[in-house]
């Protein structure tokens, strides 16, 4: 049960970013933006050799008291942040992975699209679909 | 910060006594204010001055003013104290050696000025570095300065007001500073410096360099004299004390406090109502002597010495639970560790840790452990250990929130902007968590109404967002700092903010942007009220797509008028089509080369009345004076909340020139608001909805010539009122003017600026991005011109195929200039006609004609029905002359000239195009004023017919030779002409059945002579899908006719199915028919090159070719009977049919071609295979014309005579322009079994073969005898006769036409 998604370009813009609480979008995108020094911390930390190999699931970001982010970087540094309400425990580091590895799929399957313009916004609908789907899901 | 009882630092060493030397009696002086000292620091009234051992150190001052005093006197007194105080314990200090008045000759520096400077910045900083100067070395000087403070005050003369001092650290908790102080001491001389300091920036003025000298002299002396020995003598004491209290064993010590610590926690019962930490010692407790002299050694800069007292005394401390005082001690232990130079031993941070944590959980005392965190960050920070200090620092805050007040926001406002700034200076810098802290800080000092950081914060963080697509972060950073910058009047600032939300795409509500929407406008407001006299402020909103920008050229189009309707022409409704717009420039060029006798002229370029992003720009275009100007500004709303503009109008500059055309004027420029040169249409209300595209056409009416230049639109922008609120951002107040009363609305302008197209020919061009001008909003306003209009009058929308109608075309001319030379060109001249140059015009009034035919005709007799009526007319009378432009028809206007005001009626013919389908055909009016115009020669009006029409008739016409010999003139020959009809209306139109009333041939050479149909049905009907088939006979014309070959004279027969005559050399029927003759003859014929050698052959070829070919045209007029609403209707229409080659079929309509097939592309070059030219086999069959003539019967007596003899002539004539030699052979072929069949029972008599030539023209007649054996029937077309041309040698010698079999019965008698 993701509370917030979103996908950063490698250029660190927002391609596609979407909360469950709609009213306070604003705080979201902020812990979003945020986090990506996080991401670039983990990312530089990681030395170059073992870049090729690495695990593209980064684990969590940081906590805050109500929240918990994560964080998934592909090969091409496009990144995947989602932000999951802390007081559900019952989403393990498993869960997490496999919700990251669906979302990836997803993201390739717009990338796939011919008539997508790499860089631009997404407004698939499938991607759109699946999205909501992870935020629902286990609710 | 007040000096706490848990720590000595901030506790005053020594004590500096100041008397003036024009005191009266300065040692008695010295002894009071010794008292004074005396009693304050141990009468228990004062709590605040905290000394740090009971008998403090008191240096005595002496002060001498010498521009003032008597320096022996100062010198007596000095020997006196030093008498009763000590050398070590007294100085005389010398100072103020100049002059006030002559201070401003010299510049002497001032020594204050660089600690005064930043007065106004640093009082408000303060608290930012305030504990920054208590970390450093300072630290250990800081009592030092607090008296030297007080010192240098008198020197300076400052006001006895101690809260404006700069230099004081504390003003705020040190009210027993101002009785300390020596101000009553003050001399007189430095009163009158004080006036000077209070108004003055100079400080020190009075001072020479000496005197400065002897401050810094002074400073050491007491440093090393007075101040270094006592602390020595100290410390030496204190370590007497704790080494006699190391006797009884720490051990012991501490086990006896064990046992005691429960006897000893009620007395301090009062304290512990303020402190619950732990418990306090009293101020001479022997457990604080130990950190008496840690914090000894520290400011004298023993920190390894201190590191060690101050371990020592926080192991005591926690033993004894004193929780504060461990806090104290660890802190100062972690300070003086990392002090030490060469830092034997690692940085404790947990030592800081967990005085932080005492200070605040335990003890309670937010601003120790705030000044503990503060130290502790700068450790880390000089450590570089930024995230760590960045995580102290963030831990603080979040804590504060619940503490006490008010200055909770600011404390955590500071300290989150420290994190802030850790972010960004770590290693790798985290950009963005030190953009959020901004906002947070930004947040915190906005909520503690510091408005200024908050902005600053704000400013700095949008570095981060901006531009990288956060874009509700972006919004919200810059709603904030437009608020900001609103509420600090920077007006400037919180418009560009507030226009950046505005403009940019965002994803905002409705409701939110319609907020920001108002704010940005109520922001807009105070700023032009400002400055009402400024230039307009720009808008942002709503968007201008300038490039779709449209100028346009002219008056509105007239809407259709009754009956009347308008030409087309150009109008803004129009999209572009870059087909039609190149059709409409080779229309116009073709009219302007025939203007112009063929030559297009150089500065020829085609008339552009609609100007968009298509069309060629380059130029200033021209414009009409008194004809309108419309600007056509396309508005994009990409808010979600709809906008209204109100008084929308162009802004504009004029240029006028002066008729007389003095070019040497001062240029005069002129801006809007001179009705008289320009009219300006204002648009009063437009409005835009929520994500709306939308136009607005504007107008200006030049009524000068000059130079326009369209500079933008100017308008009022406002919103609508009663969209949703939304909460705080209502909190502004509203302005409500009495404009407005509905919404607030602010005036402004938006530029036009149009880029041209990017240039591309040049290889700079190419190499760098460089974009052409774009003049389409800088018209030239040029003098009267005339202005045509034209209006249709029964112009029909549906035709059938070749249907003739008559309409009426109205020219009025608008302007107040004649105008001449109109003509019209159109790609399908073959479609309309005004009647030629000699027909007798008689412009009916078209509601008198309007039942009439649209044919001239002439009441005939029937008796002569079958006959041909023949009339001629030339073409060049139809305006078809040879070599002229047929698209180019001038207009017969009655005096060429029409006058301003004046219209013209003429009657205008249409024929239906032959191809059913819709067609759009464009007429192209040009014409001139009779003043010739330099800029503009010709002005020009489109039109665009929509005509539909359905299909009517098929015509197919075959022409043959005629084989008879009744020709009486027995030349030439005669033809036979085959007119099939058909019928191929589908009768959805209501057409009940076809007449054909009349067949007319036109030719040079031939004419129809009669019908040889020999049918009942005279009135030739068809009805729907019935076919037809006529056959008439034709002659050539009279030699005289023929005579002027080149005369482009046609001849006329008509031959006529009913009652009326039909004149087909007579004006539409002719127009129409020459019309369609040049269609046909425009079309390209293959023309074979010329070689020279194969020269005679292809004469001779030609000479071929000639013999078949015919040039007789067919004109079948027809009336077709159509029930229209239960009325019966008659049209009457036309069909052209020309015939060139004898046995060929034409068509009235071209045929439909299949489309090709897609051919395989080829990608070699096919090879150039020149086949000889030959003419074909049926080409050259018809040189000679063969006829047979014997009696039809032949009796004979056979029982007499058993032979027949039949005389049979054969008819020879050469059809070609040359000689031809002919063979005739009359011997059988037996090659075919058939044949020999039949012709085994005749034969020819006599010579079997002729050989002859034949001249041009020749009929030579052979007198045959055939021989027949029985009765029967024979085919006597058994002579084979070859041709060839005389002078060709050997080729093209081919059996002429076999001819139709010739029968002959042959009875017995």
């Amino acid at each position: 049960m993701a509370v917030c998604v979103a996908v950063i370009a490698k250029e660190n813009y927002p391609l596609y970013i979407r909360s469950i609480p709609t009213e306070n979008e604003l705080k979201f995108h902020y812990m979003v933006h945020t986090s990506l020094d996080v991401v670039d911390e983990k990312i530089s930390a990681m030395g170059k050799a073992l870049v090729d190999q690495r695990e593209l699931y980064l684990g969590l970001l940081y906590p805050t008291e109500d929240y918990k982010v994560y964080g998934y970087v592909t090969n091409s540094k496009v990144k995947f942040v989602m932000v999951v309400d802390s007081s559900n425990t019952a989403l393990r580091d498993n869960e997490i992975r496999s919700m990251f590895r669906k979302l990836h799929n997803s993201y390739t399957d717009v990338m796939c699209n011919p008539f997508y313009n790499p860089g631009d916004h997404i407004q698939s609908r499938a991607f759109d679909s699946m999205v909501t789907s992870m935020m629902i899901q286990v609710c | 910060m007040p000096a706490s009882d848990h720590e000595f630092l901030n506790h005053y060493l020594a004590c500096m006594l100041v008397a003036s030397s024009s005191e009266a009696e300065p040692v008695e002086q010295f002894s009071k204010l010794s008292q004074e000292q005396h009693r304050i620091q141990h009468n228990s009234d004062y709590s605040y001055p905290k000394w740090f051992i009971p008998n403090t150190l008191k240096y005595y001052v002496l002060l001498h003013d010498v521009s003032a005093g008597d320096e022996q006197r100062a010198e007596s007194i000095y020997e006196e104290m030093k008498q009763k105080y000590g050398t070590q314990g007294c100085y005389l200090l010398k100072i103020n050696s100049r002059t006030s008045n002559r201070a401003s000759d010299e510049q002497i520096p001032d020594p204050w000025s660089q600690y005064l400077q930043k007065n106004s910045i640093q009082n408000q900083e303060s608290y930012e570095d305030g504990p920054c100067t208590i970390t450093s070395n300072k630290s250990s000087d800081s009592n030092l300065l607090s008296l030297d403070g007080l010192d240098n005050e008198v020197k300076d003369g400052l006001p006895n007001n101690f809260r404006a001092h700069p230099l004081q650290l504390d003003s705020s908790s040190d009210p027993s500073n101002s009785i300390d102080g020596p101000d009553h001491v003050k001399s007189a001389s430095s009163l009158h410096e004080t006036k000077k300091a209070n108004t003055g920036i100079i400080h020190g003025a009075c001072l020479t360099l000496t005197d400065h000298d002897r401050i810094r002299q002074f400073i050491q002396e007491f440093t090393f004299r007075g101040l270094l020995p006592h602390i020595e003598k100290t410390i030496r004491q204190l370590n007497d004390q704790l080494i006699s209290r190391k006797g009884l064993s720490r051990s012991l010590f501490s086990a006896t406090k064990k046992w005691f610590s429960g006897s000893k926690v009620p007395e301090k019962s009062i304290n512990e109502l303020k402190n619950t930490s732990g418990l306090l010692y009293p101020p001479e407790a022997p457990e604080l002597q130990i950190r008496k002299m840690a914090d000894l050694c520290f400011l004298v800069q023993h920190y390894d010495l201190a590191y060690s007292c101050y371990h020592t005394a926080k192991k005591d401390f926690l033993n004894d639970q004193a929780m504060l005082y461990a806090a104290g001690a660890l802190e100062m232990a972690a300070v003086s560790a990392f002090l030490q130079p060469g830092a034997p031993r690692p940085y404790p941070a947990h030592y800081m840790d967990t005085a932080i944590q005492t200070y605040r959980d335990i003890c309670k005392n937010m601003v120790l452990a705030e000044r503990c965190v503060l130290l502790s960050a700068e450790i880390l920070k000089s450590q570089s250990k930024y995230s760590e200090a960045a995580a102290l620092l963030i831990r603080l805050t979040s804590e504060q929130n619940t503490w006490k007040g008010m200055d909770s926001d600011l404390r955590s406002a500071l300290l989150l902007e420290q994190a802030a700034h850790c972010f960004i200076n770590m290693k790798s810098p985290m950009v963005r968590k030190y953009a959020f802290h901004m906002i947070l800080a930004g947040h915190r000092f906005s909520k503690a109404g510091q408005k200024k950081h908050a902005l600053r914060c704000y400013c700095q963080a949008m570095q981060v967002y901006k531009g990288k697509g956060w874009s509700l972060a972006e919004d919200h950073i810059n709603f904030t700092i437009g608020r900001q910058s609103y509420t600090l009047r920077q007006l400037d600032n919180a418009v560009s903010a507030f226009r950046h939300i505005l403009i940019n795409e965002s994803k905002q509500s409705a409701a939110q942007q319609g907020a920001f929407l108002r704010e940005y406008l109520y922001v807009y407001k105070n700023v032009s009220q400002l400055s009402p006299d400024g230039p307009l402020p720009q808008l942002p909103l709503p968007y201008i797509n300038s490039s779709a920008t449209r100028v346009f050229f002219g008056h509105d189009r007239r809407p259709a008028d009754g009956e009347k309707q308008a030409a087309t022409h150009v109008s803004l409704d129009q999209e572009y089509d870059s087909e039609s717009s190149q059709q409409w420039r080779e229309l116009e060029e073709q009219v302007v080369a025939v203007v112009n006798r063929g030559v297009i002229p150089s500065s020829f370029h085609p008339t552009q009345y609609c100007l968009n992003s298509y069309s060629d720009n380059s130029r200033f275009p021209l414009a009409v004076v008194e004809e309108p100007v419309t600007v056509e500004v396309a508005f994009r709303n990409p808010l979600k909340v709809p906008l209204l503009l109100t008084d929308l109008s162009l802004l504009w500059k004029f240029q006028p020139k002066d008729s007389s055309g003095k070019d040497n004027e001062e240029v005069k420029e002129l801006v809007t608001g001179e009705p008289e040169m320009i009219g300006t249409e204002v648009i009063s209300e437009f409005l835009i909805n929520s994500e709306e595209s939308k136009v607005a056409r504007l107008k200006l009416f030049p009524h000068h010539i000059g130079e326009l230049h369209i500079l933008g639109v100017v308008y009022n922008l406002g919103t609508i009122q009663g969209c949703v609120t939304v909460d705080g951002i209502d909190a502004l107040p509203r302005c409500h003017t009495g404009k407005h009363s509905l919404s607030m609305s602010v005036r402004g302008r938006q530029d036009l600026e149009i880029q041209g197209p990017r240039l591309n020919n040049t290889k700079e061009e190419k190499t760098s991005i460089k974009y052409g001008p774009d003049r389409r909003l800088d018209p030239i306003i040029t003098e009267e011109m005339p202005l045509l209009e034209v209006f249709f009058i029964h112009f029909p929308t549906g035709l059938l195929c070749g249907e003739i109608r008559k309409a009426y075309v109205e020219f009025v001319n608008v302007s107040k200039c004649p105008l001449t030379g109109l003509k019209v060109v159109s790609k399908r001249p073959e479609f309309f006609t005004f009647g030629g140059n000699t027909a007798v015009l008689t412009p009916l009034s078209p509601s008198a004609s309007e039942n009439c035919s649209a044919y001239k005709t002439v009441v005939t007799d029937s008796t002569s029905v079958c006959t041909a009526l023949i009339s001629s007319a030339s073409s060049v009378d139809f305006g078809i002359g040879i070599g002229s432009q047929p698209e180019v028809i001038p207009v017969p206007l009655p005096d060429t000239v029409l006058l301003p005001g004046a219209s013209v009626q003429l009657p205008m013919w249409l024929r239906g195009p032959d191809e059913e389908g819709v067609h759009e055909i464009n007429f192209l009016f040009y014409y001139e004023s009779v003043k010739k115009q330099p800029k503009i020669r010709h002005r020009i009006l489109r039109h665009t017919a929509v005509i539909c029409t359905s299909r009517s008739l098929n015509v197919r016409a075959t022409v043959c030779r005629s084989n008879s010999l009744e020709d009486e003139e027995g030349r030439g020959g005669n033809m036979l002409v085959f007119v099939d009809v058909e019928n191929t209306n589908t009768s959805e139109a209501g057409v009940k059945e076809f007449h054909i009333v009349q067949v007319s041939s036109s030719s040079k050479h031939w004419k129809l002579q009669k019908s040889v149909n020999l049918s009942e049905n005279k009135d030739a009907k068809l009805a729907s899908r019935e076919k037809g088939k006529f056959c008439f006979k034709a002659i050539r014309c009279k030699e005289k006719e023929v005579a002027t070959q080149f005369s482009e004279k046609y001849t006329f027969a008509d031959i006529i199915f009913g009652n009326e005559q039909i004149i087909s050399s007579a004006s539409p029927c002719a127009d129409f028919f020459y019309r369609s003759l040049s269609s046909e003859l425009k079309k390209p014929q293959a023309q074979p090159s010329v070689h020279a050698e194969k020269q005679s052959i292809e004469d001779a070829v030609r000479l071929i070719q000639k013999c078949s070919e015919v040039d007789l045209n067919i004109v079948v007029l027809w009336k077709a009977y159509v029930v229209e609403d239960n009325k019966q209707l008659i049209l009457e229409g036309q069909h052209h049919v020309i015939l060139h080659t004898i046995g060929k079929e034409a068509f009235s309509c071209p045929q439909k071609q299949e489309p090709p097939e897609m051919e395989l592309l080829k990608f070699f070059r096919p090879e150039n295979t020149t086949v000889p030219l030959r003419p074909s086999v049926e080409q050259l069959s018809n040189l000679i014309k063969t006829s047979l003539h014997y009696p039809e019967s032949f009796n004979h007596p056979f029982h007499q005579k058993s032979l027949c003899l039949v005389p049979v002539t054969l008819l020879l004539s050469n059809c070609s322009k040359a000689d031809v030699d002919v063979i005739v052979d009359l011997r059988h072929k037996t090659t075919s079994p058939e044949a020999l069949e039949i012709h085994g029972s005749f034969t020819w008599l006599g010579q079997t073969q002729y050989k002859l030539q034949l001249k041009s023209q020749e009929i030579h007649s052979l007198q045959l005898k055939a021989c027949f054996v029985h009765t029967g029937v024979y085919n006597l077309g058994t002579p084979r006769v070859f041709a060839k041309l005389s002078d060709q040698v050997t080729v093209f010698e081919t059996s002429q036409q076999n001819s139709m079999p010739a029968l002959i019965i042959i009875n017995n008698v």
